[in-house]
């Protein structure tokens, strides 16, 4: 919408245009249309998808023992399920998912705001902080298996290493982001510190660190998943694990659909969260 | 808003404020005054760069004085001394009688970009300032309001700064800035980016505040000769670091911001400056 405004003063109560849209009159038609499109869209490429499953695993194209079908997999998925195996071992694994994601996301957003704010003390840690962050995690796995045991502290442990550089460097960046102008008028209007952070500096971080989470928390199950593949007493990667060692395959592909679509929830509820929060934001920067 | 309505609440504490501070009313002296300032910045590898040398300046209570020049001539680096966001290297500055900094209290402060905070509805940025300051929450909303009203954007109070057009957005930044009730105002290439017909009607706005009150002390830094001569009492030039020119524009007020440009002496004063400037 062009941005139009009389130059005559008298008048500029009436000239003003808004752009975009004001609040409370979204275009709630179109937009619910759009969105139904995509839906269906999403849904005909899923059952496309699965279609092409059944029909790989009809003609045989892999070798046999590879070839299970998605109706073996659901048939397996629902026995599992009746046996009470699935729940139990679902929530071994998603229990430490949210423990690693909240503690090592907390630790993450405290530590790179803290470096955002402390340039020195990051031009001296950077270098470590890279090599830490390059490393290999699911490597540190069997260590640290050992040193903590096959039950939840491990698989925590090796998600916490990955998910809290994720959110750390998010949070770094988000601060580092304020507008210079910001910090020029919120000084001459006499901002504290500590008015300057909770104002400015953590409002202005924000997205970054949701934006951070969001990845973190996929990444916390990504290494859960991968410590329980290596040795854990319960959890998805151990039934994956075990299954594949038995040539089961139908389980494991089960149950890698089932980590598969984990993943699209927690991520469309952290997509819900986040525009909740983040409603200031231009619809294109969201 | 044409005059100062004494009767609104808003307005009353804005005048209840200004008696505790006697210093502010018109003719009590200098607001600002710089001695022998000199600002160079140390540049490693290289000799110090100067910015500003020995500038002698006084400006007095109510005056409004544009500071003018091409870019790099200092103008911003003397409003930064003024704002205390940078410290002279030699010399002195004091503001309202003490130090810069001490007089933070009464500074106002406008950009060339708005400078509104994108999580805050237009209202809570007017509101920004007052909050700095501990106004407590229903005075603090009751302030923004009326001044959102002077700007003619009531209605526009609970819009997201992406919702308003620029020049909506800078008289947002207008409204937060009357809001503290500054009695110094300084203003760094405030309309610059502007659009030429939205400038015209925000410069207007702008001189409609100002001239409906107790004239408050004004700092405007601007590259645009025409912006200085039609809005200014003092227009001071700088070049090089020191004061080339300072002139008084002795045009009367209230001023018509359309038809300024075909005063005699405005354009007496732009050919003068214009001359000085190449």
């Amino acid at each position: 919408m062009p941005i139009t405004e009389d130059s005559r003063p008298s008048l500029l109560a009436d000239a003003d245009q808004v752009p975009g849209r004001s609040p409370g009159s979204r275009s709630r038609v179109g937009l619910t249309r759009e969105t139904l499109v995509v839906r269906v869209l999403q849904v005909s490429l899923g059952l496309a998808l699965v279609g092409l499953w059944q029909l790989a695993a009809d003609l045989k194209w892999p070798d046999p023992v590879l070839a299970k079908s998605p109706v073996q997999s659901w048939d397996y998925l629902v026995g599992a399920a009746r046996s009470g195996e699935l729940l139990s071992n679902t929530w071994a694994t998603m229990s430490a998912v949210l423990i690693a994601w909240v503690l090592a996301g907390l630790a993450g957003v405290v530590a790179g705001l803290a470096l955002g704010l402390m340039p020195r003390t990051e031009r001296v840690l950077n270098p470590y902080l890279d090599a830490a962050n390059a490393m290999p995690r699911i490597a540190l796995a069997p260590l640290l298996i050992v040193a903590l045991g096959i039950g939840q502290s491990a698989k925590v442990a090796v998600a916490s290493t990955l998910v809290f550089f994720i959110v750390l460097s998010g949070a770094r960046a988000g601060v580092r982001s304020a507008d210079a102008e910001w910090l020029r008028l919120s000084a001459v209007l006499g901002a504290r510190k500590r008015q300057l952070f909770f104002k400015v500096l953590l409002p202005v971080a924000t997205p970054a660190i949701f934006a951070a989470l969001r990845l973190g928390i996929i990444y916390s199950l990504l290494g859960v998943v991968g410590s329980e593949l290596i040795s854990a007493r319960d959890g998805l990667g151990q039934l994956i694990a075990y299954d594949s060692s038995v040539f089961q395959m139908d389980g494991v592909y089960g149950i890698l659909v089932l980590l598969a679509v984990i993943a699209v929830i927690l991520n469309q509820l952290m997509s819900l969260l986040e525009r909740r929060l983040l409603l200031w934001q231009p619809p294109a920067d969201r | 808003m044409a005059t100062n309505e004494s009767g609104d609440p808003a307005m009353t504490l804005t005048s209840a404020d200004r008696q505790q501070r006697p210093q502010s009313a018109p003719g009590a002296g200098a607001a600002i005054s710089l001695n022998a300032v000199t600002v160079a910045y140390s540049n490693p590898g290289h000799d110090a760069r100067t910015v500003l040398s020995g500038i002698d300046l006084t400006i007095p209570s109510g005056e409004f004085t544009a500071l003018v020049g091409r870019s790099g001539c200092g103008k911003t680096t003397l409003l930064n001394l003024i704002a205390g966001l940078v410290d002279p290297s030699a010399g002195s500055v004091s503001v309202r009688g003490t130090e810069p900094r001490d007089a933070r209290g009464h500074l106002g402060f406008m950009l060339a970009r708005d400078a509104l905070l994108p999580w805050r509805t237009a209202r809570r940025n007017v509101e920004y300032g007052l909050e700095l300051r501990g106004i407590a929450r229903a005075k603090r909303r009751e302030i923004a309001l009326h001044w959102l009203e002077a700007v003619q954007l009531a209605h526009a109070q609970d819009h997201w700064p992406w919702q308003l057009s620029q020049g909506m957005r800078q008289r947002v930044a207008l409204a937060r800035t009357w809001a503290l009730d500054p009695s110094v105002l300084l203003m760094d290439e405030p309309f610059a980016a502007l659009d030429v017909n939205t400038r015209v009607s925000v410069q207007a706005k702008f001189l409609e505040l100002w001239q409906a009150e107790v004239h408050r002390t004004v700092v405007f830094v601007t590259h645009d000769l025409g912006e200085a001569i039609a809005l200014a009492d003092r227009v001071v030039l700088l070049g090089g670091g020191r004061v080339l020119d300072d002139v008084a524009v002795e045009i009367d007020r209230p001023r018509d911001l359309a038809t300024i440009s075909s005063d005699r002496r405005y354009q007496q004063l732009y050919d003068r400056l214009r001359e000085q400037l190449h």
